[in-house]
């Protein structure tokens, strides 16, 4: 039940008061006041479909729509379709107008009752509206008090309205407002009951039954408004002159049913829809009714309820773009086929609002087999956006289909982007709010507690184990910012209760992380049922973030902080010994007993899971020769030592795990079996000694986590040892890394596992690679084109310089002068022709530095700084974002600007370069990978053994869809343009530029496939004049580019394909 | 159904076809100076035809004047008829380039004439000054004033570009000018930008709150593309912005701003303004004129408040500082405030089996067919009041020139005389 936000607890204090400078109401004044509030709180609830004074209108409209349509019955030419339809029509309208004549006829009874009962008694004082199922038990109540002087106790004989009780009644309403009536809504039908309190004298008995006793539940408090007339004498007169005990309730027998299913569909929407409170600010100068009136009519929104073959799709927008369409109908048919599928679609073409709008209508349209949606973003910005749209979705499915639309959906992230203690949140990375947070909930120091009071516990976690079971989210849409607040409202810790809800949830938006990588997939994902639908949005690097799950590097640095761990360990294992032996011997005896078993961790201890693929875990216990905490310590010192060894050589060298494990087994004495075992005994062996801050343990963890992943696969990895940086070969730095070849081997279990896995992106051309590099078997894999109203996008192949010689970033082409010169060139004259802002990007960071440096030498910089600024990106993040925000400003004040940037770095994954923040950008050279790399060469070796992936395929594909990437950023919607210049020779060669996304192909024109820069020059200038005119969004005749539903109909009759070219 | 479907087909190819030749005829046409005959293509028949561009050229007149109503029907139409207009032109190192020959400068330099002559035609009592932007610095080349010939004088005279460009200068200048003449002027800046930057010795943004504030209309008209700081000027002080295409677009769009633009209600004061209309003096009669301090004979007007001797209208005297008009410049300004409503557009589609639209076959107008190269119907626009209808020429024309419909005029006459006797 939801209380009154009034605090009014004593009978002395109100919650409105509205002093009026009359001496007395006057009986008609009290009519009128309570007529109005009435009113109006009838309609801000929600029971009735729009003001009073409105509803005489309302219902004339529809007396005549009844007419009308009786006349167009009539008429003999009617086709039976339209017939059916406009009988149907006419039936819904007879049903609204009885319905309305009811509640009218009820309001105007009640309102003679009123009058009837002040002139009887026009003294009244206590005059109590109740919503709600019955006045016992109200959900919403307001008691009126009107204090009159004793002298003017008498009715004037009409009740026509003046100006001063208009005015009062306004002013009561507005301060009913700002106390926040009608910001919150009541669920479900109610009545409204008035009661009065009069002297028992009072004989109405057709009107009015007394109700001796009346009191409602204890809890509840009622919203108490007193309207204080001035009188002279008397200014602390009590509420009541007469004796209370003589007066008694009066309960009006006249009571307003629900409407709420009278209510006119296209109305519906707007009323479920109302809990935005009105601001009190916006009703001061106009008449109430007619600012209500308006409220409603702006918010009345028209959008879209379509049928995709048997799915009823709702979809919270006007328009849809006809990509948004065919997009949905391909997704509904991999749902069908319950298979994986494959979908590329353009950014800014809204990918994210279709593939929700759809999946939360398939659901609503399979109620017997409920599925869950699981949607990975990369980011938390992207997460917050995504749960953004469902927001808008979800409210307009819920006003549509009422309850049952309900959902649950959440945003999961880390404890540092969910915590509210405040405490916990002053760590200031991720690793330390974790263990800031297990120092505060880990069960042994919760039990510490118990005893000893100094030891610090969160509240927030202490609330929400007390709630237990109740501790959970009513339906809705949950951002990770509402989390937080829902959180902090209740006391409750959010993070805990979120990872509590996803077992319950309809939708949760997560990170790739928490399914991709085993260490953390163990622990929040393992829940999720068969039925549920995964999506991997912006998708296209899912290979590299697989396989990134799965590698680990160990540097000099990380040996030496995991022997200062082991010190640490050693040191509490002998304390314990001392103190506390029992625990370590239990220990021991829960281990031969096999380590599998983790029931017995409560939720907050379940911080490590193995990093090795569950599948591949050996459900066995712990090999007998590091089951004891000292031996164990013994076998990592030796392994520390080891690695130590293998880091000091001098030649780069490369391993396969299996020869690897047997020369660790020779020179070190550890077995395969123990290795695979390292990561868990290390769980187990912190848990015993209660370490919680977890964070300084990182090195050790690295190192276990190394070990076990060496010890379990065979195939797929490799091991490289590498005596310095390739790039700065003078500065040793030894690095050993195991690096995973297959990203198919992190995803296997998420396909094997969930019924339908989505992946989409803006560029996952060639989408048949992609199958492969995942190795599983999409059932629709297609990509999809933008529509336009214009050719918004005019991509270029550069080849030549201003002197007509061959331009590119080949290896032994790069450091030509000429070449450089021909791209400073391009660059110089491009900024003098394009407006705004222009995004350049390199293949790599020393390549950026080296032309930039030429470019310093040969005035070709101070040549762009004429015309532009010049911003960089570097290696440095805190940089990068100041020269970012000053490349912001320096577009939006005229100046306009230039930032230079790195394919693979931050900027090109992750910045947006939309409108005049990006007009051109130009990617010189072809982005490959650094080929001389011993882990791309290893990872290509393995791909062209077992996927039959040939090496300059897979370079190319990553080098184009990076490309794709770094010139994506510059358009991001339709009404947005932009120019794209791909400077290198070899883009124009079709191997390469075929692998382009088929968006950006299908505006690459043949004439630019092999352009010099003045040619570019004289493209670029006419297109941005041709963007630069005014044109109509909706598109032309022939090229529609935004779908009404009455399109969507006709396409139904007529078939896809024929507005879909 | 069949018959349908292969219709948006069909459409759709020619589209397609029409595009590609336009987008090659561009390119082309961007390397050589002047090559006609690539603006003549084949038609079916084998024979040569000129491109029609007329229809995008229509298209554009058609959403302009739309525009223009658009924004007329929100408001009350008040049009400012005293204008004080100041034209910027920004002569940096940009109005040197020759991508509009013989250069931007020149050209630009040309039309800018022509529309001093078209605006003083339409606005016989407003005024213009101009400012020019060099070297990142504005300089006043004219001050208000409401003779032509001395604008053109003046601009004519210092044609060269050099430097960077500025806005914001330029803005302040304009607007110190501009912030001191009376309330019932409409204050306007029309800016020529060729540049494609502006460096500023401070931020525009607060100087484009104080021309808001002080509610100057500033429209931009650019020549080589859209950047983003004009249309957020044009856009917060209610100006338009456009970007000219070609030499003939960019005239369109600079005649464009010759019609007063609406002006909004709240911030329209209508004023009682003192006006004289001076007598023409007698032929023969001798005296020294007030503005060019010289002895002429015949030909002038005599103030009627101080009797000084003016040579043209309108203008002020320069002695007693009254407005000086003739009745016809009055009357010239009036068929602003009552616009013809724009034409409907016939859609062709529909119109083969319309029985009104066969009997109507040439244009109301001009008498010419109505009907394009293969007897196909080709495209018209039809009055809503008298629903006659009129070919794409006579449209414009109607709306642009003569301000009658003839339509209306021929059919409606006897009725709104009789009005007026009653």
């Amino acid at each position: 039940m939801e209380m009154e936000e009034g605090e009014g607890s004593t009978e002395e204090k109100y919650d409105v008061d509205i002093a009026t400078t009359a001496s007395s109401l006057g009986g008609s004044g009290v009519f009128h006041i309570i007529n109005d509030i009435l009113g109006f709180v009838l309609y801000m609830y929600q029971q009735i479909p729009s003001v009073l004074q409105d509803m005489s209108l309302d219902f004339d409209g529809l007396q005549t729509e009844f007419t009308d349509l009786e006349a167009n019955l009539t008429q003999p030419d009617v086709k039976p379709l339209v017939r059916r339809k406009l009988l149907s029509r006419k039936r819904e309208v007879k049903h609204e107008i009885k319905k309305m004549q009811k509640l009218m006829t009820t309001i105007s009874t009640l309102r003679s009752a009123l009058q009837l009962l002040i002139r009887e008694a026009p003294g009244v004082q206590r005059v109590v509206l109740i919503l709600g199922g019955s006045p016992l038990r109200p959900q919403k109540a307001y008691e009126l008090f009107f204090t009159h002087s004793v002298d003017v106790l008498r009715f004037e004989g009409d009740f026509s309205k003046n100006k001063a009780t208009e005015a009062l009644s306004k002013k009561t309403i507005r301060a009913l407002i700002s106390t926040g009536a009608g910001s919150t809504s009541c669920p479900g039908p109610m009545r409204l009951f008035i009661l009065v309190q009069a002297p028992p004298s009072l004989n109405l008995p057709q009107h009015f039954l007394p109700k001796r006793d009346f009191r409602y539940n204890r809890k509840f408090v009622p919203l108490k408004l007193r309207f204080k007339c001035k009188t002279q004498d008397n200014e602390t007169n009590p509420p009541f002159n007469y004796d209370t005990n003589d007066l008694i309730w009066f309960q009006c027998r006249h009571l307003v049913n629900n409407t709420q299913a009278s209510i006119l569909a296209g109305n519906r929407s707007t009323l479920l829809s109302a809990p935005t409170p009105i601001s009190p600010g916006f009703l001061s100068a106009v008449p109430i009714s007619i600012c209500l009136g308006h409220s409603t009519r702006g918010r009345r929104r028209k959008k879209m309820i379509f049928k995709i073959e048997d799915v009823t799709v709702y979809f919270p927008y006007d328009n849809i773009y006809p990509e948004q369409y065919e997009y949905m109908v391909e997704l509904k048919r991999a749902l069908d086929a319950k298979g994986h599928c494959l979908l590329e679609m353009p950014t800014g073409t809204g990918k994210t609002i279709a593939l929700l709008s759809l999946i939360t209508s398939y659901r609503l349209s399979r109620p017997d087999s409920p599925i869950k949606l699981v949607y990975c973003t990369r980011t938390v910005h992207e997460m917050e956006k995504t749960l953004g749209e469902l927001k808008i979705l979800h409210d307009y499915q819920v006003t549509h289909l009422g309850a049952q639309a309900k959902i649950l959906a959440l945003g999961l992230s880390s404890r540092k982007n969910l915590c509210v203690n405040p405490k916990v949140l002053a760590a200031e990375n991720r690793d330390s709010v974790d263990a800031a947070c297990r120092k505060r909930t880990a069960s042994w120091v919760r039990a510490l507690a118990a005893e000893n009071p100094n030891v610090e516990l969160c509240d927030y976690f202490e609330s929400y184990e007390k709630a237990a079971d109740n501790a959970l989210l009513p339906p809705g849409v949950y951002t990770l910012e509402d989390l937080r607040a829902f959180g902090k409202n209740r006391g409750w810790c959010p993070y805990f209760l979120a990872r509590h809800m996803v077992q319950f949830a309809n939708v949760i938006v997560y990170s790739y992380q928490y399914l991709l990588d085993p260490k953390v997939a163990g622990i929040i994902s393992k829940e999720l049922q068969k039925e549920s639908v995964i999506v991997f949005d912006e998708a296209h690097n899912i290979d590299n973030v697989c396989i990134e799950a799965l590698s680990v590097s160990v540097r000099r640095v990380t040996l030496e902080g995991a022997n200062r761990n082991l010190n640490k360990i050693r040191q509490e294992i002998d304390r314990f010994k001392a103190t506390d032996a029992g625990r370590l011997r239990a220990e021991y005896n829960r281990l031969i007993e096999g380590l599998a078993l983790r029931g017995d961790l409560s939720g907050t201890d379940q911080w490590l899971a193995n990093p090795a693929l569950p599948n591949d875990i050996l459900k066995e216990a712990v090999p007998g020769n590091i089951r004891r905490a000292e031996h164990f310590v013994h076998v990592l010192r030796r392994l520390l030592q080891y690695l130590e060894g293998r880091l000091d050589t001098e030649n780069v060298e490369k391993e396969s795990p299996v020869s690897f494990v047997s020369s660790l087994n020779s020179q070190a004495g550890i077995e395969q079996k123990t290795l695979k075992f390292c990561y868990d005994r290390l769980h187990s062996l912190m848990m015993t000694l209660e370490i919680t801050d977890t964070d300084e343990f990182l090195p050790i963890q690295t190192v276990c986590d190394f070990a076990t992943l060496v010890g379990t696969y065979a195939r797929g990895f490799s091991i490289i040892i590498e005596p310095y940086d390739e790039r700065m070969p003078h500065i040793p730095d030894p690095i050993l890394q195991l690096s995973c070849h297959d990203a198919s081997l992190a995803i296997k279990p998420v396909f094997d596992r969930f019924q339908s896995v989505v992946i989409t992106s803006g560029t996952l051309s060639p989408i048949d690679l992609y199958p492969r590099l995942l190795s599983f078997n999409p059932v629709v894999s297609r990509s999809f084109k933008m529509s336009m109203t214009r050719d918004c996008i005019c991509p270029m192949v550069l080849t030549r310089g201003s002197d007509q010689l061959p331009v590119s970033t080949k290896f032994d082409m790069r450091s030509d002068p000429g070449v450089v010169r021909n791209y400073g060139k391009l660059l110089v004259e491009m900024v003098s022709v394009v407006p705004d802002g222009v995004v350049c990007f390199f293949v790599s960071y020393s390549y950026m530095d080296g032309i930039i440096a030429t470019w310093n030498e040969t005035g070709i910089l101070k040549e762009i700084t004429q015309q532009k600024l010049v911003f960089f990106e570097t290696q440095d993040v805190v940089e990068t974002t100041l020269a970012l925000d000053n490349y912001r400003r320096a577009c939006d004040c005229g100046r306009g600007a230039v930032f230079f940037s790195v394919a693979r770095g931050k900027v090109a994954e992750g910045i947006d370069f939309d409108r005049h923040y990006g007009r051109l950008v130009v990617m010189f050279g072809v982005p490959f990978q650094y080929t001389l790399s011993k882990i791309l060469l290893a990872r290509l070796e393995y791909l062209r053994d077992t996927f039959q992936i040939k090496e300059g395929d897979f370079l190319t594909f990553d080098a184009l869809r990076q490309a794709a990437q770094c010139v994506g950023r510059v358009i991001r919607s339709k009404a947005d343009y932009g120019m794209m210049i791909f400077a290198d020779k070899r883009y124009s060669r079709h191997d390469k530029r075929s692998k382009l996304p088929g968006w950006i192909l299908s505006h690459l024109r043949d004439a630019h496939l092999n352009l010099s820069t003045d040619m570019a020059i004289h493209i670029a200038r006419e297109f941005l004049r041709k963007m630069a005119q005014p044109y109509d969004k909706t598109g032309t005749m022939g090229r529609k580019t935004l779908l009404t539903q009455e399109d969507l109909e006709k396409m139904a009759e007529t078939g896809v394909q024929d507005m879909v070219y | 159904m069949s018959n349908q479907r292969k219709r948006p087909n069909g459409e759709r190819e020619e589209d397609d076809e029409e595009d590609d030749a336009e987008g090659i005829g561009q390119w082309e046409r961007a390397y050589v100076d002047d090559r006609s005959w690539e603006a003549l293509q084949e038609d079916e028949s084998g024979l040569l035809r000129p491109i029609d561009t007329s229809a995008i050229y229509h298209a554009q007149y058609r959403r302009r004047l739309r525009m223009l109503s658009a924004a007329a029907a929100g408001t009350r139409i008040q049009k400012g008829l005293i204008r004080y207009l100041y034209i910027v032109i920004d002569f940096s190192r940009a109005a040197a380039e020759t991508d509009f020959r013989p250069s931007r400068m020149a050209i630009m330099a040309k039309h800018v004439e022509a529309f001093i002559r078209e605006f003083f035609d339409q606005n016989p009592l407003s005024q213009i000054g101009l400012v020019s932007i060099k070297n990142g610095i504005a300089h006043t080349l004219t001050d208000l004033g409401g003779s032509p010939e001395s604008h053109i004088q003046a601009l004519m005279g210092k044609l060269e570009a050099a430097g960077d460009s500025s806005l914001q200068n330029a803005l302040e200048l304009v607007h110190e000018h501009l912030n001191q003449i009376p309330s019932y002027g409409h204050r306007e800046v029309l800016i020529l930008y060729s540049a494609l930057s502006t460096s500023d010795p401070g931020d525009i943004m607060e100087t484009i709150q104080k021309c808001k504030k002080s509610r100057l209309r500033c429209s931009v008209i650019g020549l080589s593309a859209e950047m983003f700081i004009c249309k957020h000027l044009c856009q917060e002080t209610g100006g338009l912005y456009s970007v000219a295409v070609d030499e003939v677009h960019l005239k369109d769009l600079l005649l464009e701003h010759a019609p007063p633009p609406p002006a909004i209600a709240e911030f329209a004061i209508s004023n009682l303004i003192k006006m004289g209309f001076p007598q023409r003096a007698a032929e023969g009669s001798m005296a020294i004129c007030s503005c060019h301090k010289e002895v002429k004979i015949g030909a002038g007007y005599t103030c009627p408040r101080c009797k000084a001797r003016v040579c043209e209208l309108p203008t002020e005297c320069t002695i007693c500082g009254l407005t000086l008009v003739s009745s016809p410049h009055l009357a010239r300004s009036y068929h602003h405030l009552f616009p013809i409503a724009p034409f409907d557009e016939v859609p062709t589609l529909s119109s083969s089996n319309d029985p009104r639209r066969k009997l109507g076959k040439s244009c109301f107008g001009c008498q010419q067919s109505l009907l394009g190269a293969g007897n196909k119907p080709g495209p018209c626009v039809t009055c809503r009041k008298c629903k006659h209808y009129f070919c794409l020429d006579c449209d414009i024309y109607i709306h642009e020139s003569l301000h009658n419909c003839p339509g209306c005029e021929s059919t409606h006459r006897p009725k709104s005389v009789s009005l007026l006797e009653e």
